[in-house]
């Protein structure tokens, strides 16, 4: 499905992913974890296709495709969708205008009919049912006024309609309460399926007692230094991330 | 007439007015006319020296060098006015090349329509006083100078006491004939204590044609009436548009206009309101969308002559091409127009780097405790947001063209008429420029 291979990247000339090697099957989870400056929102953003993230080495195939030659709304059309750390509030565009706009262009690349208006509003209603949200979301503008908790909640929403196969959720935890934390794990389970791949970026643990991934890995320096499966979560949260400096690499199990 | 013309094109208006025959009307608008031309000959036509028109060349118009147009009425085809902006079930009254008809639609109990020569009989007294109150001194006021000079037809509408007259719109359109004319009419517009009145302006003609209107519109607002004034642009690239308002009101009268200029290849609006009695309040609204060489000036001064009175101005420009904009907002507190009002804003997109605009809101205050707010801002899209909208799968260019119009919806979402606001936000949508920064090659 994902292939990332010797991936080096620099933002403003700076290098922040120094060969970074990843390989996630059909239906599988990944969790990114890693101390701050890692390069953990650098992998989503060079994924997503962010400008000022410069590949200067290295690949990442998807589907057997070359990611990185593709314009960022040609990726989203691929299925790559990046939930954003920090969605932009975007006033005076309808947030079910913007999403039917962002659906149809996809289903367009794909040479599948676009949706009328009529058969969006009856996909978006069982979404909204299936996550739980109310349907007030669908006549605000996008994000505009939203608290953390909805901006990120919106961002799972969105994911839910556009059904992506890889989906990358950057540090979704971050800035939620215990409560919207779990609402939105709780989303992210019901979209889990054989077909679809996620890489959950997370700094803390707690993400990970309610998003249970097949793998965990650690990127310290802008490398994958261990990689195991969810209970190398548990020992980075027993341990933190300093073991990572000690050369405590061997000491991991997986 | 001894004066000696400054221009061409005034000493040929000035030969239109010289060769024109006697026009009809009491002895007093025969002065006035007289006096009118003694001041567009004697100023000239307005250029870089002129401080209210120094962004705003006149060159198509000195190239194009309009004859005055002559004719009193024209015959109306239906066939001359595109379809209108709001639903057909309103009265509707359709000025072609800047000719009002002689035959006005029937109206609701409460209004008035007549024509300007049956204005001045039947409201004798009070247009004695009105016609003359237009400013026509000096080069910024050529064109209102020009439009009493040549003053025959026009419009008058009348709203008698409490009475709400629902909505009427007032279509504009040039054909053929227009071509090479300039049009002058007035609109006189009378709302009577507690009278409401909705106006809806549309200039937009069937084809492209090369015609000038010069409109003056003057409206008096007795206490406590309400007139809410919506224009929709949506001329050709050919048209030249020049408007003067002059709104007078009254103690607790509400003036709210809303323009949309997403058409016309020159447009320029003049305002001026007179916040007299207290608690009046006015307000101005406008978008303008701009591409290719389309230049569009706002050029709005409102006067606090009473306490507690309050005024806004909020524009929003998108500029594209090789367009121009031009917003210049006044706003006068007069000793003793204690408790005021202000609020200024103007925001501008500029989606090329050869589109050009020029802010410039201006505060005057004389009084105690006034509660005032301006800004302008001049800027590019939010790049957070173009990638936002692409990572969701939408095209750059599509992107760009939402945002852009997601920044004029700002505009229509004021508007208090829903099913216009609908209308209009699909208008702006389909008015957004084809040259996007960015994707310039991609179209």
């Amino acid at each position: 499905m994902l292939e990332i291979k010797n991936l080096h990247a620099t933002v403003g000339g700076k290098p922040i992913l120094k060969g970074l090697d990843l390989s996630i099957a059909a239906g599988e989870i990944h969790a990114i974890m890693g101390p701050n400056g890692a390069g953990k929102s650098t992998l989503g953003n060079v994924i997503a296709g962010r400008d000022g993230y410069e590949v200067t080495a290295g690949e990442v195939l998807y589907q057997g495709k070359n990611l990185l030659e593709l314009e960022p709304e040609e990726r989203a059309c691929e299925g790559v969708f990046l939930a954003f750390q920090y969605p932009v509030e975007i006033p005076g565009v309808n947030n079910t205008y913007f999403l039917r706009a962002a659906l149809n262009a996809q289903r367009k690349y794909r040479d599948q009919p676009e949706l009328d208006s009529m058969q969006f509003l009856k996909l978006v209603r069982e979404k909204l049912e299936i996550l739980h949200i109310s349907d007030d979301l669908l006549h605000r503008a996008v994000n505009e006024g939203f608290s953390g908790g909805e901006k990120k909640r919106n961002e799972i929403f969105q994911m839910a309609v556009l059904e992506p196969s890889l989906a990358i959720l950057d540090e979704t935890d971050s800035g939620l309460d215990i409560d919207a934390l779990r609402l939105v794990a709780e989303g992210v389970n019901r979209l889990r399926s054989a077909d679809r791949s996620m890489i959950v970026v997370t700094h803390y643990q707690r993400l990970l007692d309610y998003i249970i991934p097949d793998a965990v890995h650690v990127l310290s320096d802008g490398k994958i230094v261990a990689s195991g499966d969810a209970q190398l979560a548990l020992k980075l949260e027993d341990q933190g991330y300093s073991w990572l400096e000690d050369g405590g690499i061997e000491a991991v199990a997986g | 007439m001894t004066q000696i013309a400054s221009h061409p094109l005034i000493e040929q208006w000035a030969e239109d007015f010289r060769s024109q025959p006697d026009l009809p009307g009491p002895e007093w608008l025969q002065q006035l006319r007289q006096s009118a031309a003694a001041e567009f000959i004697s100023a000239g036509l307005p250029g870089r020296k002129t401080e209210a028109w120094k962004y705003t060349p006149l060159r198509i118009l000195e190239q194009r060098a309009p004859a005055m147009s002559r004719k009193l009425t024209g015959d109306h085809s239906e066939s001359d006015f595109p379809a209108p902006v709001i639903s057909a079930e309103i009265p509707t009254i359709d000025g072609l090349n800047g000719c009002l008809p002689e035959q006005l639609p029937a109206t609701p109990a409460g209004l008035e329509l007549l024509t300007l020569e049956k204005g001045l009989v039947t409201c004798k007294e009070q247009f004695e006083k009105l016609i003359p109150a237009i400013e026509t001194s000096g080069a910024s006021r050529v064109f209102a100078a020009l439009n009493t000079a040549f003053l025959q037809q026009g419009l008058v509408i009348r709203v008698g006491v409490n009475c709400d007259a629902g909505t009427l719109l007032l279509r504009w359109a040039f054909n053929e004939d227009g071509a090479k004319a300039i049009g002058n009419a007035r609109i006189v517009i009378l709302l009577e204590q507690g009278a409401r009145l909705e106006l809806v302006e549309q200039f937009d003609s069937v084809g492209d044609v090369a015609g000038t209107l010069n409109l003056v519109t003057q409206a008096e607002l007795a206490e406590g009436s309400c007139l809410v004034h919506t224009r929709v642009m949506k001329e050709s690239d050919e048209a030249v548009i020049l408007t003067s308002t002059a709104v007078e009101q009254a103690a607790e009268s509400s003036y709210q206009y809303s323009g949309f200029d997403l058409g016309g290849g020159l447009v320029r609006h003049e305002f001026s309101s007179r916040l007299a009695g207290p608690g009046a309040s006015a307000g101005f609204d406008g978008a303008f969308v701009l591409d290719r060489k389309r230049h569009v000036d706002n050029h709005i001064s409102v006067d606090h002559a009473s306490a507690g009175c309050s005024s806004s101005q909020f524009f929003r420009g998108v500029l594209g091409g090789k367009s121009r904009g031009v917003f210049n907002g006044k706003a006068l507190i007069r000793p003793g127009a204690d408790g005021s009002s202000v609020r200024q804003s103007n925001a501008n997109l500029l989606l090329s780097g050869l589109a050009e605009v020029d802010t410039k809101p201006e505060l005057e205050i004389y009084a105690d405790e006034v509660e005032a707010s301006h800004g302008a801002t001049v800027g590019q899209l939010d790049e957070e947001a173009v990638f936002y909208l692409r990572s969701r799968g939408l095209s750059d260019p599509m992107a760009r063209r939402l945002l852009t119009a997601a920044f004029c919806h700002a505009v229509t979402d004021r508007l208090a008429n829903r099913e216009l606001a609908e209308q209009l936000s699909a208008l702006v949508d389909s008015a957004m420029p084809k040259s996007m920064i960015g994707q310039e090659t991609q179209e």
